[in-house]
């Protein structure tokens, strides 16, 4: 163990979660991951757990806490991203939806709460902006992205009397490998309607997760808008 | 990945104490050669900009034609402006009826009014240099509102909405705009709310942090650590954002 304070990231391994991982690694912290997939040079231990598994979440933040000490920052960012007409969506895709967006929050904020309230810590989900604005197709991703809202405004308020700050970034497109290369996110007509004109990148998005992890000590219960203006 | 600001200039508006003060020192931390602007020349001001290496600019923001001097003077005397914190702000209450209305239109015209002229005489600087950030500062007030404070309430929710439109119509151009709003902060203005309410500062001080879920009242550099953020120029895709720092009370009663 070190005396340096430890990270946990969720989906550590790509995309928007390796860009906090790098982010945080950065601001001085020891960071261990949860991802589905195998372990990744980035953080300085990785556990394969599926964080939607109440009971395999808690096996994997305890072997994280064993090698590197007690967990004073949490960042959520697993998580996948698909499209379909309400319809069509069935009840195994609606229930997996929710199980890992809101369940993978809800697992590793009841498994880290006590160390985040023993360290005064600070837990930043990744929502979406599909979950401020909607989204044509967007029903199952966007009811439990704007899940993780509703539960990060309350238990911020449960959880600040005893001092840990509980927030989200809700990041609009974003460069990551969950955008497939044929997304009508990726094309041109869609890119011209943002204030921006591009996708917002995995590092953007990081340097909002590491201004409330690390900076944003008087914001609880906040929604960091990145979006390259797609949800004003 | 913190902030980098060197070889970038930042007007400071109202920096003379309290918050745009910390907003200053922040980004002269950061690396910025940071232009100061209060109502008035001050000993305080003065004393700031010398001890953060950077420049004085006093003037009247309320007055358009001083907004453009102010913007003039900074970029005479720093040779460009790429950052512009519009946090001056005046502030009266009275019930509505009763509010003078001279006196209701200086808090508007100061407030909104001020901000717009300055971003119109700094937009000219931004476009020169090919990228910029602007960030408001509003308040917890122009989101919920408040008893009293109509001119207030009125000018910085009119600051989101100036902040959502201009967000979108300079973002293309790369000068990017977004607000902070600020919930209790502990700053000078504190010691003119407990006089109006006939209290001890401390008492003032326990009473606006009984209804904050954090259980206290802010620091103004944790407001300018919002600033921050928002004037980095390695984050493009923050556009027309309002980030709250008010230790939870605009999301529930503590």
């Amino acid at each position: 163990m070190s005396d340096r304070p430890v990270a946990l990231v969720t989906g550590g391994a790509s995309g928007i979660g390796a860009a906090v991982v790098e982010a945080l690694a950065g601001r001085g912290f020891v960071v261990g991951c949860l991802d589905l997939g195998a372990a990744v040079d980035g953080p300085d231990h990785s556990v394969a757990v599926d964080v939607s598994d109440p009971a395999a979440v808690v096996a994997a933040v305890a072997q994280i806490r064993d090698l590197l000490g007690p967990i004073g920052a949490v960042v959520t960012s697993a998580g996948y991203y698909e499209m379909a007409p309400v319809a069509d969506i069935g009840a195994d895709a609606w229930r997996r939806m929710l199980r890992v967006h809101l369940g993978g929050l809800v697992n590793v904020a009841r498994a880290t709460l006590p160390d985040l309230i023993d360290r005064r810590g600070a837990l930043v989900a990744v929502a979406s902006e599909l979950a401020v604005g909607g989204g044509d197709e967007d029903a199952h991703y966007a009811a439990a992205k704007g899940a993780i809202i509703g539960f990060v405004r309350s238990l911020s308020v449960e959880v600040a009397g005893r001092g840990v700050r509980v927030n989200c970034v809700a990041p609009g497109p974003t460069d990551t490998p969950l955008l497939a290369a044929d997304s009508p996110w990726r094309a041109d007509d869609y890119l011209s309607t943002l204030p921006l004109r591009r996708l917002a990148t995995p590092r953007e998005v990081a340097r909002c997760v590491e201004y409330l992890v690390c900076d944003a000590t008087f914001s609880v219960g906040e929604v960091v808008n990145v979006n390259s203006g797609a949800v004003i | 990945m913190s902030t980098n600001l060197d070889g970038r200039v930042a007007l400071v508006t109202g920096a003379a104490q309290g918050m745009g003060a910390a907003h200053a020192r922040r980004l002269a931390a950061a690396g910025a050669t940071v232009a100061v602007n209060d109502i008035r020349d001050s000993a305080e001001l003065s004393a700031l900009a010398d001890d953060i290496g950077g420049v004085s600019v006093a003037g009247d923001v309320s007055d358009p034609a001083e907004c453009g001097r102010i913007a003039a003077d900074v970029v005479q005397a720093t040779g460009r402006l790429d950052v512009l914190v519009a946090n001056h702000a005046y502030m009266t209450m009275a019930p509505l009826l009763d509010h003078d209305d001279t006196d209701w239109w200086k808090v508007v015209d100061t407030n909104l009014g001020g901000t717009f002229f300055l971003i119109q005489a700094v937009l000219p600087h931004m476009r020169a240099a090919g990228a910029g950030r602007i960030v408001v500062i509003s308040s917890e007030w122009g989101i919920t509102g408040w008893p009293e404070a109509t001119a207030y309430a009125a000018s910085k929710s009119g600051l989101i909405s100036l902040v959502k439109t201009l967000g979108r119509e300079l973002a293309p151009e790369r000068i990017i705009v977004n607000a902070v709003a600020p919930g209790v902060t502990d700053t000078p203005q504190l010691q003119v709310d407990a006089d109006a309410a006939g209290v001890e500062l401390d008492d003032m001080h326990r009473r606006y942090a009984s209804s904050i879920p954090l259980g206290r009242i802010g620091l103004p550099d944790e407001v300018a650590a919002a600033v921050e953020l928002l004037a980095d120029f390695d984050v493009e895709a923050v556009v027309g954002q309002v980030i709250s720092c008010n230790g939870g009370s605009t999301r529930s009663r503590a």
